[in-house]
Parts: structure tokens; C-alpha cells; sequence
């Protein structure tokens, strides 16, 4: 027996009452507790999976159970209850949601005899979250990076669970015609829905999925029970495990996560990735300015690469030569999967500096309209004559530019220059460059330590009646301011 | 070593007789060990990172650390804590879980050591309020040839705790130790440049600098110190990062003058810092647009030939160098309005102002040097001839 709490969830069973006359002001309540509690956070949703297992005593006939959820986010529609053992004797008969108790609900079970058995009681609830944060230390010479990843579970439920096992979820499930299906309309007329319609489908349709994952799961709790004491506790393992689109990372033992705490676990630590430093002026992505890169894989020989890298945030320092820590960024690192680059984004470096000029513009190849017909002749070519009623229809311009790129690290630097291009476009350069796509043009190029380098190319924008294209096309050649 | 807890800015400590997996009752017996060492990292130009060094007594097993910091901006999620690297070879020691508690700013670390015995540790953080700047005195000789220039930096702590000996590191130079106080404003000389060779420049633009006299037809000329961040010109450490410049001369007496002040900006290693100290007097220039012609290739399509005529006057007793800067599509604009297309020029035959400074000019901007005789007795001439080919 115990005394209720203002907040919390409980089950109770109550002693005494007749099986449809449950809501009384005054009960007396026999209060089993929880045995086992599992946590399964999905965070696309803000929604958590619990499962927790109790020991009940039934009496033979009408058990009526009490099942409240005072100032907690439980969703009320998703509790279940299930019997691990004695279930040919035990039978659910009714649930009964009173109505001036609005988190609180009443089973009926009925028993073929006095027996104790184990039963799960599950729902969802809202409010307990997970993230996922890195630290990466490079050495002085920046070779090589300490990474180390954390998950931290943050729990604000209303709820407090202690001992249990906690399973984070990563990725986000395509939900689309699950939810089509239980609206019952085509996928094509989702976008009619109204939005906390389509939020509410969307919860049921994870619902589903998950509860279909459980079951391919088998029992967690039953798979990895918790660690046995040992003299030495060790940080724990955090297993990783594949489902489908997505992986579920399973916190090894069992965790206490009270209300209103986080708590933060090391997820991994690879102590030596192999690192390449990289300098980038990629106007779409990083704007306009080069920006110095820490570059990583995800994969084995990296110490990585046994699981994807959750979305989160990153943490860059550099270990000085003398020991201490030097601050380089804080940054969003977005999912990375196996085998997959690691690009952490540092921003400007102030020992290399870039400047990009416009060093001179000529146009040829200009073509007059006029106006009555389609009639055009090439300016200085045969015998012309002015014509008043003609005006320029095409033209090409030749914009000579150069990019100054001075090194003061003390080592030599990878450049790599990306630049899109709109129109009918011709590159001229000595830059040996490739195209990323059809208007956009890269190039590698290194600099020496000490070196103020400028590469010059030339840009030919076919203009008016001159373009035929919207490509760029690259030429090999000396370019001349 | 126990204390009673004071809860005024941060502490660290050791929780003492508790079981680590219940670490919900938050009135505590803790042992406090004492910071030992205190790097403050100012490397960053926006974040600061302190790492503080102490030795925890562990107890064999596992053991709660509680790191809490009141009134203080510590972002909990930089938080980092390391046993310092080569202080105790393999001591064991490893952070079993980090928890947080609710509503304050703490958190605990659940550490397990294989031996019981104190552990030198290191713990880092970003810190907010606490900031520098940077600001320059420059005292230039009496015939303004060379400068002293003294850097200092100086460190606003308003991050609401004290540090009684840190180390301070701004990225450069040499690291140095002073206790900062809360509120304090720390400031030292992080670098002191002697007989740093400085060039007296004077210069017209009127895009970036505008007109003295419009109607006359007379620019702005200001009058810049210009160094360079090199090591031939007694720099060329480090870049030179943002901040005030005070500058003052020998007056030839044992004192010195007031000169101006200017806003230096970041200079990296080999460039040039200009210091505006205000507008010169003594040097006029005169900016007239004297030839404005056009001639049709066909239909819509002209060429144009400008000439931008210069008469410049030097009333000090002393050369001058005078840079002239121009922007061709300021000019076009002046002459023609706003047009879409970069203009395409090239210089004519009247043009007498010398070749363009390479390193200074690109397709829009022309930058021409004169050298200024004392006392010119008559205007100096120079013109800027351009064709603008294909416009319409």
C-alpha cells in the first residue's frame, strides 16, 4: 500500500469494490510497483515508447485495476495492457475512462484463479527527448582528431523512470501512406488535411511502425538484461542496431532519468581519425568567403563507420603543442551515414587570406537588330553602313578574374574553388578544372607556405542573340588581363 | 579538505558518502578542491575557452563531481572533462555519465578510478562576458618617418567570477599571467614595435572620400600613415587584429602631440594598415571633367571619349605622394546614369597620370601615384583619358 502523489503514474488495484462501481471518493488501493521500465525515444515526433512490467497479485473473478497518470504527457488513447505469463487465465473484460477524471483509467480483468502474474503496461508519452553532441579534438599538427560522440536523454514528462533501459531512435520514417491510410483518402489529397489532423495521423501512423518494430525486436528487456555489478564500473556500451531506414541505439543496464534531469552518455570515441584539411570558397554552401575544413569518413579504417552519426552538435578544439585546448567552432553536424564524409565547417581562417578580383572586361562579337525584320550583320565585318533603327541584340563578354590566395599557415594548403555560373558560359583557364554540374566549375589548387598566388581565368558570357546555350563549357588556355 | 558550500558563481567538488546512482537529494557534503592552474584562451575572436586545472581525491569505485556555476554564463554543453594528459600515465579514471539537474546551473559527473588517490584534471568550458579588444598607441619621431607602436589588449570581465592567476593567451605573442578580478577591466601590452618605418600618404577619391569644395571642384584629400605588416617594416609577427588607433608625435621638446585617432582594421601578415589622421590643407586637388564625346559604332551601340583633368597643388614645405583613385563605372555613372553592363575601357593617348598601380586596381578602380614637389609653383597637371568601348 502506499499514499498517492500529486504527479506520477500509477496503477493500483483496488481492494473492495464491486467491478462497475469503481469511482469512489474514498478507495483503498493495493500499489504494485514497477519491476522493469523501457524507454523507446523517437524525437522526429517528440514521442516515447514505454514499456514497463509489473507484478500483480489476482484474485479469482473481477480484478478491477486503477491506471492514473497525474501531470504527466501520456497519451491517454495509446495505454495498453498486456500479461506476460498467465495469460489463458487472465482476460481483459472493459476499459473505462471516467469522465471526470480525465488521466486516469480502469480495467477490468477477470481471473480463472488466485494467482501473481507479470503484466506490461505500455504508452506513449511526450516530453522526453534525446540529442546527440560530439567532441573533436585535432592534435597540434592536425592530423589527426579525437572524436568522441555523447547521446544526452532529457527528460521534462512529468514523470520520473527510474532503473530503465533507455533505446534512442534515429532517423525519421517516411510516414506518407500509412498516413493516407488512416485518413482513408489517397496520398495526393494529404496536403487538404488540416495540420493538427495530419499531427495526429502522423503520431498513430509512428505508432504503428514502432509496435511492428517491437515485434520484430522480440523483447528488449528480455534480449539485454541489465549488466550484473562488478567491482570496476566501466563507461557503458551503447549497442547500435539497424532497423529498416532506421538504427536504435540501446543504452546498456539500465538508467535513472528523473524528472526535470538530463543525462549524458558516451556514445562512442574513436581516438585516432585520420584527418585532411581542406580550404573551400563554395558560395551556395558556406558564403561568400574561403572557409578552412576538417575532413573525416565514417568508416572503419577511420575507427568509425559501425554506425551512422546522428545529427547534433559538434564541438571543434585543437590541442596546443603545450597541452591546453584551443577553441575553434561549435557547429550543426547533419546526419552522417556509413562510409560517408565528416566536413566540419571551422570558418575563416585568418592565416589565409582570399581576395577575389575583377581584373578586366572586354566585349566582341556584337550583333545589331533592326528593327524592321529579322535581318542582323555582325559589327565591322563587310561594308556597313550605320543604321538608326538597329540596337545590340547579342554580344560576348569576357570578364578576366583572379583569385589572390595568400598563405601564411607555415604549411602547405589544399584550395578548392567552386563557383556556379548562369547563361552561356565558356571557362578559360590553365586551372586543369572540372565541371560539378552543368553551370558550375571547381578546381583544386595548393599553395605553398609563404605564397601569395593568384589564379586568373577568364569567364566568356555568350549574351542576347549569342546565347544558344545555358551550360558551361571549359577551355584550356592562357588568360591575359 | 571540507567546506560549506558557498553557492556564489562556480565550484567544483567532490560529493563525499553519497551513492552515485542517487544524486536527487541536492544539499550535499562536498570536498572542494582548489583550482591550481587557469588557462584562459583568447584565441577565438568570438568565444572565449577557460581550462582549469585541479587534483580531485577519488575514492576507488565510482565517484559523483559535482561542477556547478551560479550567476555565470557557462554554455553546459562545452563543458569538457579530461584528466590531464600525461600527469598520471594511464590513470584509469573515466566519466561513467554526466547528469543534470533541474533548474540550476550544475551538473555531475559519475567517474569511476581503478585506485583511490588523487587524480590532476582538467576541466574546459566557453565562457560569455568575458572579452577582449584590442587598441593601438603609435608615437611617431619628429619628422614622421617612424612610429612606435605599442599594442595592447585589454580583457572586460564581466562573467561574474574572478580568476586569481590565470594564464591569458590571445593567439599570439607571449602568454602572460595576471589575476582578473569580476568587473575588472585587465589591460596589458601584448606588443611593442620600435622604429616601425612609416609612409606619409596622401589621397583623393571622390567615390570613397567625396568632395571639399563641389562647386570648386575640389576632392578631399586625407592624409594616412600607412605600415605594413611585414617583418621588413618591423612587424609581420602575427596579424594585427581590429581596434583603436591613438596616434601622437614627438613635439621636439620631450613631449608629444595629439595627432588623431583612427579605427585600425584586422590586417593580416603582409598588407598594408592605413590610418586616417584627417584631412589635409596644405594639398589641393582639383578634379574637372573635360572632354565628354561620343562617337556611334552602329544603331545604339557608341564608344565614348572622357578625360578627367587633375590640377594638383602642393603648398608644404615637404614632397608628397599622392595617390589619385578613380572608379570607371562612377564616372559613367556621372556621365551616362546607372547601366547594367561592366564597362570596357582602355586608356587613351592623352592620358598622363602613369600606369595604373597593378596590385591596386582591377577592372572598375584605377589607382595612380604622383610624387609632389614642395611648394609647386604652379598646378600640376595629370589626365585620366578613357575610351569606353561598346556601350549602350
Amino acid at each position: 500500500m502506499s499514499s498517492l502523489m500529486l504527479r506520477g503514474v500509477f496503477l493500483l488495484i483496488l481492494l473492495g469494490l464491486v467491478p462497475d462501481a469503481p469511482a469512489r471518493n474514498i478507495d483503498l488501493a493495493s500499489v504494485p510497483e514497477r519491476t522493469e521500465v523501457q524507454l523507446t525515444i523517437y524525437n522526429a515526433e517528440d514521442l516515447t515508447l514505454v514499456r514497463e512490467t509489473r507484478i500483480l497479485a489476482f484474485a479469482k473473478g473481477q480484478n478491477p485495476l486503477q491506471f492514473s497518470w497525474a501531470n504527466t504527457l501520456i497519451d491517454p488513447t495509446s495505454v495498453e495492457l498486456r500479461f506476460l505469463d498467465h495469460s489463458g487465465q487472465l482476460m481483459l473484460q472493459d476499459t473505462t475512462f471516467p469522465h471526470d477524471k480525465p488521466q486516469m483509467l480502469f480495467w477490468n480483468v477477470e481471473s480463472q484463479a488466485d494467482l501473481t502474474a507479470k503484466i506490461e503496461i505500455g504508452y506513449f508519452i511526450s516530453g522526453i527527448h534525446w540529442t546527440a553532441d560530439y567532441t573533436a579534438l585535432a592534435n597540434p599538427d592536425e592530423t589527426a582528431l579525437r572524436l568522441e560522440g555523447f547521446v544526452r536523454v532529457d527528460n521534462q514528462s512529468g514523470e520520473d523512470y527510474p532503473d530503465a533501459q533507455v533505446r534512442l531512435v534515429i532517423g525519421s520514417i517516411h510516414l506518407v501512406e500509412k498516413i493516407a491510410q488512416l485518413a482513408r483518402i489517397p496520398v495526393t489529397q494529404l496536403e487538404g488535411l488540416e495540420r493538427t489532423q495530419r499531427q495526429e495521423l502522423k503520431k498513430r501512423a509512428l505508432r504503428q511502425v514502432m509496435e511492428k518494430d517491437e515485434m520484430a525486436m522480440g523483447s528488449v528487456m528480455a534480449m539485454s538484461p541489465p549488466a550484473p555489478a562488478v567491482a570496476l564500473e566501466r563507461p557503458k556500451e551503447i549497442e547500435k542496431q539497424g532497423l529498416s531506414e532506421y538504427f536504435i541505439y540501446t543504452i546498456e543496464g539500465t538508467e535513472t532519468i528523473p524528472n526535470g534531469w538530463a543525462k549524458r552518455l558516451k556514445s562512442f570515441a574513436a581516438p585516432r581519425v585520420p584527418l585532411a584539411v581542406q580550404y573551400r570558397y563554395r558560395v551556395a554552401e558556406y558564403g561568400d568567403q574561403l572557409v578552412r575544413l576538417y575532413l573525416a569518413k565514417n568508416d572503419k579504417p577511420s575507427g568509425l563507420g559501425a554506425t551512422p552519426l546522428p545529427e547534433g552538435s559538434l564541438q571543434a578544439l585543437r590541442e596546443n603543442p603545450s597541452g591546453g585546448m584551443r577553441f575553434l567552432a561549435v557547429l550543426p553536424l547533419k546526419y552522417v551515414p556509413i562510409g560517408d564524409n565528416l566536413e566540419l565547417n571551422l570558418g575563416e581562417d585568418p592565416e589565409v587570406v582570399f581576395k577575389e578580383r575583377h581584373l578586366a572586361t572586354r566585349r566582341d562579337e556584337l550583333w545589331m537588330r533592326y528593327t524592321q525584320g529579322n535581318l542582323y550583320r555582325k559589327v565591322g565585318e563587310g561594308d556597313m553602313r550605320l543604321d538608326l533603327d538597329s540596337s545590340v541584340a547579342g554580344w560576348n563578354e569576357h570578364q578576366v578574374w583572379g583569385q589572390r590566395i595568400h598563405n601564411f599557415t607555415g604549411r602547405l594548403i589544399e584550395v578548392e574553388i567552386r563557383r556556379a555560373y548562369g547563361g552561356d558560359v565558356v571557362f578559360t583557364s590553365e586551372l586543369n578544372p572540372k565541371l560539378h554540374d552543368f553551370q558550375t566549375v571547381e578546381y583544386l589548387t595548393r599553395v605553398k607556405p609563404g605564397e601569395k598566388a593568384e589564379r586568373r581565368y577568364e569567364i566568356t558570357q555568350k549574351q542576347g542573340y549569342n546565347q544558344k546555350q545555358n551550360r558551361v563549357q571549359l577551355q584550356t588556355g592562357r588568360v591575359h588581363p | 579538505m571540507f567546506c560549506v558550500v558557498a553557492r556564489r558563481f562556480w565550484w567544483l567538488g567532490v560529493i563525499l558518502g553519497v551513492e552515485p546512482g542517487v544524486l536527487l537529494a541536492r544539499t550535499q557534503l562536498v570536498s572542494l578542491p582548489v583550482r591550481e592552474k587557469v588557462e584562459i584562451q583568447l584565441t577565438h575572436p568570438r568565444t572565449t575557452l577557460v581550462e582549469e586545472e585541479r587534483t580531485l581525491p577519488l575514492l576507488k569505485g565510482s565517484n559523483a563531481v559535482n561542477f556547478a556555476w551560479a550567476n555565470t554564463r557557462i554554455d553546459p554543453a562545452s563543458v569538457i572533462f579530461r584528466v590531464v594528459p600525461g600527469a598520471v600515465p594511464d590513470s584509469g579514471v573515466e566519466v561513467l555519465s554526466v547528469s543534470y539537474p533541474p533548474n540550476e546551473n550544475a551538473l555531475v559527473w559519475r567517474l569511476s578510478a581503478p585506485e583511490a588517490g588523487p587524480v590532476k584534471i582538467r576541466i574546459a568550458y566557453r565562457l560569455e562576458g568575458l572579452e577582449k579588444r584590442f587598441h593601438y598607441r603609435a608615437l611617431a619621431n619628429h619628422d614622421e618617418s617612424r612610429l612606435t607602436v605599442t599594442q595592447f589588449m585589454a580583457l572586460d570581465n564581466l562573467a561574474n567570477e574572478s580568476y586569481d592567476l590565470a594564464s591569458l593567451w590571445p593567439g599570439f605573442g607571449e602568454r602572460w599571467q595576471r589575476p582578473v578580478g569580476i568587473q575588472e577591466t585587465k589591460e596589458v601590452a601584448t606588443a611593442r614595435f620600435a622604429a616601425v618605418p612609416v609612409k606619409k600618404t596622401y589621397t583623393c577619391d571622390p567615390v570613397q572620400y567625396g568632395w571639399l569644395d563641389a562647386a570648386q571642384k575640389k576632392l578631399h584629400v586625407p592624409m594616412h600613415y600607412v605600415l605594413f605588416n611585414d617583418a621588413a617594416h618591423g612587424l609581420g609577427q602575427a596579424a594585427l587584429p581590429a581596434g583603436k588607433a591613438r596616434i601622437f608625435q614627438e613635439d621636439g621638446r620631450g613631449g608629444s602631440a595629439f595627432l588623431g585617432e583612427d579605427r585600425a582594421a584586422f590586417t593580416p601578415l603582409d598588407e598594408e594598415l592605413p590610418l586616417s589622421l584627417g584631412l589635409a590643407r596644405d594639398i589641393v586637388v582639383k578634379r574637372t571633367l573635360e572632354r565628354n564625346d561620343k562617337k556611334r559604332l552602329a544603331g545604339n551601340l557608341y564608344e565614348y571619349d572622357w578625360v578627367v583633368k587633375f590640377e594638383v597643388e602642393n603648398f608644404k614645405d615637404t614632397p608628397a605622394e599622392l595617390s589619385i583613385v578613380e572608379s570607371v563605372r562612377a564616372i559613367r555613372r556621372e556621365l551616362l546614369g546607372d547601366k547594367p553592363r561592366e564597362p570596357e575601357w582602355q586608356l587613351g593617348k592623352d592620358h598622363s597620370l602613369g600606369t595604373a598601380d597593378a596590385d591596386k586596381s582591377d577592372a572598375d578602380r584605377l589607382q595612380f601615384r604622383l610624387i609632389l614637389p614642395a611648394h609647386t609653383a604652379s598646378p600640376l597637371v595629370g589626365r585620366l583619358h578613357l575610351i569606353l568601348k561598346n556601350e549602350w
